[in-house]
């Protein structure tokens, strides 16, 4: 999307959103964690498309002649129980990792978003059906639905991600419909709509917005947790299979290993979630701090609350 | 307040009531057919009806989920597709082992965020709050397998203090249990702990700048009082609601440590189940954490809004 | 977990069914698991047997196991766990000896008509059940029936018509053809136990295992323990111990640990990555035993290219199972292209495929076989499977073919290739001892496993002859040539036969680990 784009979508009676973009913006990298954690997405994002180019071996480049070798300039991260190298299966997973975690958030982004706002803008039974049908998948504890939703699908990274999208997908649509309400009876809308605008062109012009900050600021803590909970599916070998190299899935293989003393398996593919995670909620923190004055918590947002 | 209990505990009910459509809903959309995949290479139509028709799998859905729901309700849960058990007594059997690990990983969790949280309140801005804020981030992020699997390393493997895993029952060997205990608690403690600094934090700010604070300080009164007598007192009920919260969250998400850590809880049992196909049992382990976080969910309300007599009235 | 050969998996409907008959009432006051001790003796069948204390010099073994036995009914289980418990609480009419031949056990002796039709088994005297009843003929006969009928292992007793009590010491068994491997058979392992008549007319088998083995059964808490106590009127030597408890621990690493540690005696494998670690620590007794085990890959031929034997030897030739072995096993497998490991009688020293990536790819292009991509299904239930198809995939991938790993839990595995979905798949047959174990159901046209769809008229002619040749060495010169056919037409393409590993504390004695996996306590004392 150019900048054009949002400038013109985003655009609400009483407020240049090119200028105040441009203000988040700043405010953003003003914030130097989160400047820091830009960068390290960038770096990652970045890596996880060059994968092919950059990684000094394929990923499932396999040779028992150098099975299980502690890191060295020829293997920076080590060999793992194949012979295969760690760093560049490292580099792989970032693909993997950024992949479930985009689609993932994508699936709620898009479904609470919608739920949100049909909840919220036409209010009445509509809105009490849908928003108890939200508080029942509220009502689960968050790892455990994705269990089960995997469960039923049977793992593989498709089931992963659709399992992760509709485990998120209540946060994204409270989000919204709390936002559509607030915006709801605000004087703008309800001139629009006095002057015979349609449903659609209200929430377009007017709604949507104005619940841009807090799903920005949501979408970006949930991708951390999207990660995170991809990383625990695969761990539990019901995410992610085999060759693939998620992270999760080389830590459940390198628990084999840690009584043999081989911790280079562990430690690599963890720091790398490790990473990936902070940095996704550092950018979060900072794009609340900078978008959403209400400063709703990281865990308020992960719906632990 | 009366009526507010009423309310809160009818949309427990409503909400747990979803929560066990859609368990149920989950497991009879599987694709495929249990009872096939179940009977394997000895495929056999007699004996495939038969299965059916005994496990009561041939009557309508809706007759199904009453069954299975008045059951559930009488304790009932079914059996194992794998083992023939019961699984309410399969599962009661875990149940302690995750009870246990998750209280006390909530201990370990309270033991980090209590002094982290109103020290980094108190010296706002200095570098202990920083480092303080530094920690729970760090903690937020970390994944908690791979912590588990650190503390291993370190202080199973390396060092040598502490069993890498296993759990032991404290009835039988109290001195072992605790030996056992304590790597997976410091693993979910930790994570919890990180969450409940930034909250012991933000509440021991808010009652910092309360009004009479401010007045019991412009008075010049002693800071430790004025910590002990005027902020604490207001900053513990939230604290205290989040604290019951964090529980209901480590009932459904340890078991990831459960796995780590080879904790024979009631996660582990629920993976199991997903592993083996056994859906009847995978049914009653995810009905029984939901009820679970949906319970404790509801006593922290209600417990809330008796702390806090405002809340009813909103 | 390991799958008992060569059975799919009836178990499963035994259990169901087992499951829909308990579904009725849960007693919620159960305290299942807790308080063994005190079970012990409330459930104990015949108070009598407590008194007896001589024929133990005690002390109870806690041996972990790595799970569950999915129940004690040995006809109907595939459980490898339940047949670890099972082995020291029942006997089977003959029994595998050291050397894997038939040796006396609950029958003392036996005859063979001249036509070798009838075979006429005489009891041992004195034999009593754990419940105190008398071992009589009957016994016997409802057993076998049983088994017949349960259709877990009936394929072993094909070759008889009836069974038959004259008295209660004779055994009569009328055979449809001649069985030269019938001891084989009917004593192969506990999936062939005696019970008693009784507990199959009350339908307990399953649940008051009642053996004559040198071990009662106590409790089983699934999930916990099982526990044994000792047998004071074994009629073989020993038993030794008061007990047995076993524990059973999933997790491999804490198996481990809790044997360092002391906390248990005995476990029932080890990671093979820690072979070493242990042979190093002088307080760990590791035993590694070559096994009758074998994996192989097989692919499917009903479904082309792989109807095309060309196609087949290809992928054999194009396969590095040296490689293969060290990832799946490190050093404790021994790569072999046929089924029989070379411990055996019957092993045949034949591999004529090596790893020649040029032949593969000759053979393909001759053909006309090019873009082919393969679906190999695996399962995470045998965790060596996929760790084999990863190899697999980058051995193939260098001739061109392009491997789908497909993972599926263990039952839909089974589904899928019953229903033939599938281009290849990887699994091992395990505890085989009579080479007819080894090839008739797998590589017949009619075999019940043949589920590749492997059909050739030569390799059906000599598998039927094989089984009923009664001079050891013509018959075994038949499976040879069997074997040499079935590898050539790569119905399997094997890969290994792994070792067999187990490790115990020093205080373990008069244990040994056996290449049937056969886990006999009852000459075991703690020193």
């Amino acid at each position: 999307m150019s900048e054009h784009d949002d400038a013109e979508q985003l655009q609400a009676p009483d407020e240049p959103a090119e200028a105040r973009w441009k203000e988040t913006l700043s405010a953003l990298f003003a914030n130097r964690l989160a400047a820091a954690g830009v960068v390290v997405l960038a770096l990652l994002i970045l890596s996880a498309l060059l994968a092919d180019v950059v990684a000094p071996y394929a990923f499932t480049d396999d040779d028992l002649t150098r099975r299980l070798e502690p890191p060295s300039a020829a293997h920076w991260f080590g060999t793992d129980e194949l012979g295969r190298d760690v760093f560049s299966r490292v580099l792989f997973g970032a693909r993997v990792s950024l992949q479930v975690g985009a689609v993932a958030v994508g699936i709620s982004l898009v479904l609470g978003t919608l739920i949100g706002l049909i909840s919220g803008y036409r209010g009445g039974w509509t809105d009490i059906v849908l928003m108890r049908a939200m508080d029942v998948l509220f009502s689960f504890p968050v790892v455990l639905l994705a269990i089960a939703i995997v469960a039923v699908l049977s793992p593989s990274l498709t089931n992963t991600m659709i399992a992760i999208g509709v485990v998120f997908t209540p946060i994204f649509a409270r989000v919204v419909r709390g936002s559509v309400l607030s915006v709801r009876e605000e004087v703008f809308v309800r001139a629009s709509r006095s002057l015979g605008a349609s449903d659609w062109r209200i929430i377009s012009r007017h709604v949507l917005p104005n619940v841009a900050a807090p799903v920005i600021v949501q979408t970006s803590l949930s991708l951390a947790f999207a990660i995170l909970t991809e990383a625990a599916l695969s761990y539990l070998g019901i995410g992610v299979q085999p060759p693939r190299p998620a992270w999760g899935l080389m830590l459940l293989d390198a628990q084999g290993f840690i009584a043999t003393g081989e911790w280079w398996m562990s430690i690599f593919p963890g720091l790398a979630i490790f990473i990936t995670v902070a940095s996704l909620n550092l950018v979060g923190d900072g794009l609340r701090d900078a978008l959403d004055p209400k400063q709703r918590s990281i865990i308020q947002s992960r719906g632990v609350t | 307040m009366g009526r507010y209990v009423l309310r809160r505990t009818a949309q427990a009910a409503v909400a747990l009531l979803g929560v066990s459509i859609v368990v149920f809903a989950l497991i009879h959309l599987v694709p495929g057919d249990p009872v096939r995949t179940a009977l394997g290479t000895r495929f056999d139509q007699d004996l495939y009806d038969a299965l059916i028709a005994r496990s009561g799998l041939d009557q309508p859905l809706l007759v199904q989920y009453w069954n299975w729901l008045t059951g559930a309700l009488t304790g009932d849960l079914g059996v194992s597709f794998r083992t023939g058990e019961p699984i309410t007594a399969a599962l009661l059997q875990r149940l302690p082992a995750t009870a246990l690990l998750a209280v006390a990983s909530l201990l370990v969790g309270l033991l980090i965020a209590l002094p982290a949280g109103i020290i980094s309140a108190v010296r706002q801005g200095k570098p202990v709050d920083y480092a303080a804020s530094g920690f729970s981030q760090i903690g937020v992020s970390v994944p908690d397998f791979w912590f588990g699997l650190l503390l291993i390393l370190v202080f199973a493997r390396t060092l040598g203090w502490l069993p890498p895993s296993g759990y032991t029952s404290p009835l039988e060997d109290p001195v072992e249990a605790i030996r056992r205990l304590i790597l997976p608690a410091v693993t979910a403690g930790v994570v919890t702990g990180a969450i409940l600094t930034r909250f012991v934090r933000s509440s021991v700010l808010e009652a910092m700048s309360a009004e009479h604070v401010r007045l019991a300080r412009a008075k010049g009164m002693p800071d430790r009082y004025i910590l002990r007598h005027h902020v604490l007192r207001n900053a513990w009920i939230p604290v205290v609601t989040v604290t019951g919260l964090q529980l209901a969250t480590l009932l459904g998400g340890i078991v990831v440590v459960e796995v780590v850590f080879a904790w024979p809880g009631v996660g582990r049992y629920a993976l199991d189940s997903v592993v083996r196909r056994d859906y009847p049992a995978l049914q009653g382990a995810v009905l029984l954490i939901a009820a679970g976080f949906l319970l404790i969910n509801l006593l922290v309300d209600l417990l809330y809004a008796k702390l806090d007599p405002r809340i009813s009235v909103s | 977990m390991r799958w008992r050969s060569p059975l799919a998996l009836l178990a499963l409907l035994a259990l169901i069914a087992a499951a829909c008959d308990g579904g009725e009432a849960v007693d919620v006051d159960d305290p299942t698991g807790e308080d063994v001790t005190d079970e012990t003796v409330d459930d104990d069948p015949d108070p009598d047997d407590d008194v007896e204390e001589d024929a133990a010099t005690g002390g109870t073994l806690i041996a972990a196991i790595g799970g569950d036995p999915d129940q004690l009914d040995p006809h109907t289980t595939t459980s490898s766990f339940a047949f670890t418990v099972l082995e020291n609480v029942y006997d089977t009419l003959v029994q595998p000896g050291d050397d894997l031949t038939p040796e006396p056990a609950l029958a003392e002796s036996w005859e063979t008509s001249d036509d070798l039709l009838t075979w006429t088994f005489t009891l041992r005297d004195g034999v009593t059940f754990h419940d105190g009843s008398a071992l009589t003929a009957d016994d016997v006969v409802a057993s076998f029936e049983r088994i017949a009928e349960e259709g877990q292992n009936a394929f072993r007793l094909d070759a008889v018509d009836s069974f038959a009590a004259p008295d209660d010491t004779t055994v009569v068994m009328e055979l449809n053809r001649p069985a030269p491997n019938l001891l084989d058979q009917v004593g192969a392992f506990k999936g062939m136990a005696i019970v008693s008549a009784a507990a199959i007319e009350d339908g307990t088998v399953g649940d008051e295992p009642n053996g004559t083995g040198p071990f009662s059964f106590v409790s089983f808490s699934p999930g916990d323990n099982v526990v044994l106590e000792a047998n004071p009127d074994y009629w073989g030597e020993g038993p030794f111990l008061d007990g047995i408890e076993f524990q059973v621990i999933p997790d491999e690493s804490v198996k481990v640990t809790n044997l360092e540690t002391g906390e248990v005696d005995w476990i029932d494998s080890v990671p093979p990555q820690q072979i070493d670690q242990l042979e190093a620590d002088p307080d760990i007794e590791m035993s590694q035993v070559a096994g009758n085990d074998y994996w192989y890959l097989s692919l499917n031929n009903a479904r082309e290219p792989f109807d095309d034997v060309d196609v087949r030897r290809a992928i054999a030739f194009a396969l590095n199972i040296d490689d293969i072995t060290e990832a799946a096993n490190f050093d404790a497998a021994t790569p072999n292209e046929t089924a029989i490991p070379e411990t055996s009688f019957w092993f045949l020293d034949y591999a004529p495929y090596g790893h020649d990536p040029d032949q593969a790819q000759a053979l393909l292009d001759d053909a006309g076989v090019s873009d082919l991509t393969i679906d190999l299904m695996v399962t995470n239930e045998f965790p060596e499977t996929v760790t084999a198809a990863q190899v697999i995939a980058s051995q193939l991938g260098e001739v061109g073919i392009e491997v789908d790993i497909r993972i599926e839990d263990f039952s839909t595995w089974l589904a899928e290739q019953g229903d033939g979905n599938f281009d290849a798949f990887a699994l091992g047959w395990l505890g085989n001892i009579d080479p007819d174990d080894f090839y008739y159901a797998q590589h017949h046209s009619e075999g019940v496993n043949n589920f590749q769809g492997f059909a050739d008229d030569e390799v059906d002619e000599l598998l039927d002859a094989a089984r009923e040749e009664t001079d050891e060495d013509a018959r075994k010169a038949l499976y040879d040539q069997a074997a040499t056919r079935i590898v050539d037409l790569a119905s399997y393409i094997y890969f290994y036969n792994p070792d067999i590993l187990e490790a115990w504390s020093p205080e373990v004695q008069g244990y040994e680990t056996r290449p049937d996996v056969a886990t006999r306590f009852a000459t075991t004392s703690l020193g």
